[in-house]
């Protein structure tokens, strides 16, 4: 009797999965966990989960534009991209209560593999007055409109540790 | 950087001329499994090497010609093979010469091409190889997805859904609604670039898409994010294209009809997010239009609420073809250009690219299509006033299909617009789309109502690689030698 003329009746549990015979295609499992740093953006992440909105902001007066202008960025970041001299926390918390607005939006319906967010997801760009930058974040709570006042709200609870533990929900004005 | 000093805008130089002397690609299907990468690669190197008129006695005298080798290849992770450019120059037999892997997200095959010229301009290399290919089809479509949302930023936007259409859509919605006013006009513009790639598709053996579609088909189809539909949206493919670039006195020994290339690159931020406000810099007829200067100065500040370029103006777009149209003396691309091969990843950015390269003013790129400008001949579909049906566009894009019709193998799309682009320079259009034999090769019939789709005494071409939200794109552009403007 011919070796292999592909009797699958005796797998092992340790078997490869074949898919096809002609041409011969196969499975090779993966599942990779990484360890990942946040470095000095520590504090942001953090920040989540305190109920806190913090950014950064260049503090070098000879810097321009973003010293001479006060750019402050949203996400922050540890050193200024136009001086490279190291940035400084600040908490925009409130700021961003009482000024952020929605720039754009898209409703996510088919997410990809490893996603946390429940869908439909209303994806967002959050505008904040003074800030230059435009993060891009979720809104929970209703449809999102270019424009919508919004407020943040914060995963204290049980936070993620991720950019999850930030959402917004429309502001009354 | 959002100020610029003048170090940062000097006008790129070849140090002596490049050239094309040939191209060759596989064809390009959404799943392959019965070949290797590797071997698309061989395919498409003997089509390069056999069938552009070389003047070689076969591919091993071609091969003792090429000196180094670039390689563009976007995702690693989904082919679960590092290096795999070195498995690729090994199974060309082109071992031990220099190589190196490039990527730039979708930009890969136009930055490929960026460095592979600038390799022979500066004397380093007499002829090199640029080839470029992509395998997504290794992985599911949900882990797909993921694989391509690590493309954004890992931290502050991939676990925001693990869609990377989301975060483009992001921009797309932006223009819709403010450019575009979410008007059903505007709606229909965007459906009639689907109409139009996937017509030039069917008349392409190598493409991946077959059929024709109407704006019916365009706007009934299903939505992927809203407003895009499934039709607005790019393919994702399996295959290989390359080129032979050379010096003068090389290219010249290998070919009666060698074209010019130079290719330009720019980039903006990987986050929209981080798109800070400023000046719009000028193309060259847009420096030359006070009409232009003084509607610019018009879109910014409170009464629009736009910024520039926020989230509908790709900078990176803007800034390669700064450098290009200066470093090759065009003054106005609609004028001076016969056509062009566009990165349609969305027929949204397709319209925000025709501003950011000129053929249009900001806010103005539908006008491109609406014009007929985009077309070859204006078809005679009922989507066109009759007056304009049958006219000849002025600069007709996406021949080829483009990413919509043709194929979007990442790591190969840049190059394939420029083999497309320098086989109707030649005025081989119809040797590589119109031979039954070559839709025999692939397994396919040619259509009986093939379109001729050569645009006839095509001098210049233009083609715009272009990665994701915009974090690089590539300016190639080809020119007959007769044509290059003196300087």
């Amino acid at each position: 009797m011919p070796k292999h003329d592909f009797d699958f009746n005796n797998l092992r549990p340790d078997a490869t999965v074949v898919r096809s015979l002609e041409p011969l295609v196969i499975e090779k499992p993966r599942a990779p966990i990484h360890v990942h740093t946040y470095g000095g953006e520590t504090p942001f992440f953090r920040g989540l989960s305190q109920g806190k909105l913090l950014a950064t902001k260049c503090v070098n007066k000879k810097c321009v534009p973003a010293g001479k202008e006060g750019h402050i960025f949203l996400p922050p970041r540890v050193y200024c991209p136009d001086c490279m001299e190291k940035t400084e926390w600040i908490d925009i918390t409130e700021l961003a209560r009482r000024t952020a607005r929605v720039h754009t939006h898209i409703t996510v319906e088919h997410p990809g593999a490893f996603n946390r967010v429940p869908i439909p997801c209303e994806l967002i760009s959050v505008e904040i007055e003074g800030v230059s930058t435009i993060i891009m974040s979720q809104l929970k709570g209703a449809k999102a409109q270019i424009g919508m006042p919004i407020q943040p709200v914060f995963e204290t609870e049980h936070p993620t540790f991720t950019i999850l533990d930030l959402a917004w929900v429309p502001r009354k004005e | 950087m959002i100020r610029f000093q003048p170090g940062n805008l000097a006008t790129p130089k070849q140090m002596r001329p490049v050239y094309i002397v040939a191209a060759g690609q596989s064809d390009f299907k959404k799943r392959y499994p019965e070949k290797k990468t590797e071997e698309l690669a061989v395919e498409a190197f003997r089509m390069m090497a056999l069938e552009n008129n070389l003047k070689v006695d076969g591919i091993q005298e071609l091969k003792g010609y090429i000196h180094s080798a670039y390689y563009g290849h976007f995702a690693d992770h989904f082919g679960d093979q590092l290096l795999g450019e070195a498995v690729i120059h090994d199974r060309l037999g082109l071992d031990p010469l220099g190589n190196v892997g490039i990527k730039t997200g979708g930009a890969t095959g136009g930055s490929t091409l960026w460095i592979a010229s600038n390799m022979v301009a500066s004397g380093y290399s007499n002829c090199v190889l640029a080839m470029g290919w992509e395998r997504m089809d290794e992985v599911d479509t949900w882990t797909g997805n993921h694989y391509i949302s690590t493309a954004a930023d890992k931290d502050f936007e991939t676990e925001l859904g693990h869609i990377y259409t989301g975060y483009y859509a992001l921009m797309a919605q932006r223009y819709w609604k403010v450019f575009g006013k979410g008007s059903p006009a505007f709606r229909r513009t965007m459906s009639k670039i689907a109409v139009k790639n996937r017509r030039h598709a069917y008349s392409n053996p190598f493409a991946q898409t077959h059929g024709k579609i109407t704006v019916e088909d365009v706007e009934k189809s299903p939505i992927v994010a809203d407003p895009l539909r499934f039709y607005d949206a790019c393919l994702m493919s399996v295959g290989v294209s390359c080129v032979l670039l050379c010096s003068e006195e090389l290219a010249y020994k290998l070919s009666d009809h060698p074209m010019r290339i130079f290719v330009t690159a720019g980039s903006h931020t990987l986050r929209t997010a981080d798109r800070r406000p400023m000046d719009i810099p000028l193309l060259p007829h847009e420096e030359a239009s006070p009409e232009i200067r003084k509607y610019y100065a018009s879109l910014k500040g409170a009464s629009s609420g736009e910024r520039y370029p926020g989230f509908t103006g790709f900078l990176a777009a803007r800034m390669a073809a700064y450098y290009a149209y200066r470093m090759c003396g065009i003054n106005d691309p609609v004028e001076d250009l016969d056509l062009v091969e566009l990165h349609d990843a969305f027929t949204i950015s397709d319209i925000q690219t025709y501003e950011d390269i000129g053929l249009r003013p900001y806010g103005q790129g539908p006008d491109y299509i609406e014009s007929g400008d985009a077309y070859l001949t204006v078809p005679d579909d009922g989507s066109f006033p009759k007056k304009l049906v049958g006219k000849r566009g002025r600069l007709p894009s996406n021949l080829s299909g483009g990413l919509l019709g043709c194929m979007h193998a990442v790591g190969a799309t840049g190059i394939m617009q420029v083999a497309e682009i320098f086989w109707q320079l030649q005025n081989r259009w119809k040797y590589f789309h119109a031979r039954k034999e070559m839709w025999e090769r692939f397994g396919k019939t040619m259509p009986k109502d093939i379109e001729n789709l050569q645009v006839p005494n095509a001098r210049r071409g233009l083609a715009i690689s272009h990665a994701g939200v915009g974090s690089h794109v590539t300016c190639s552009i080809l020119m007959h030698p007769d044509a290059v403007p003196a300087k």
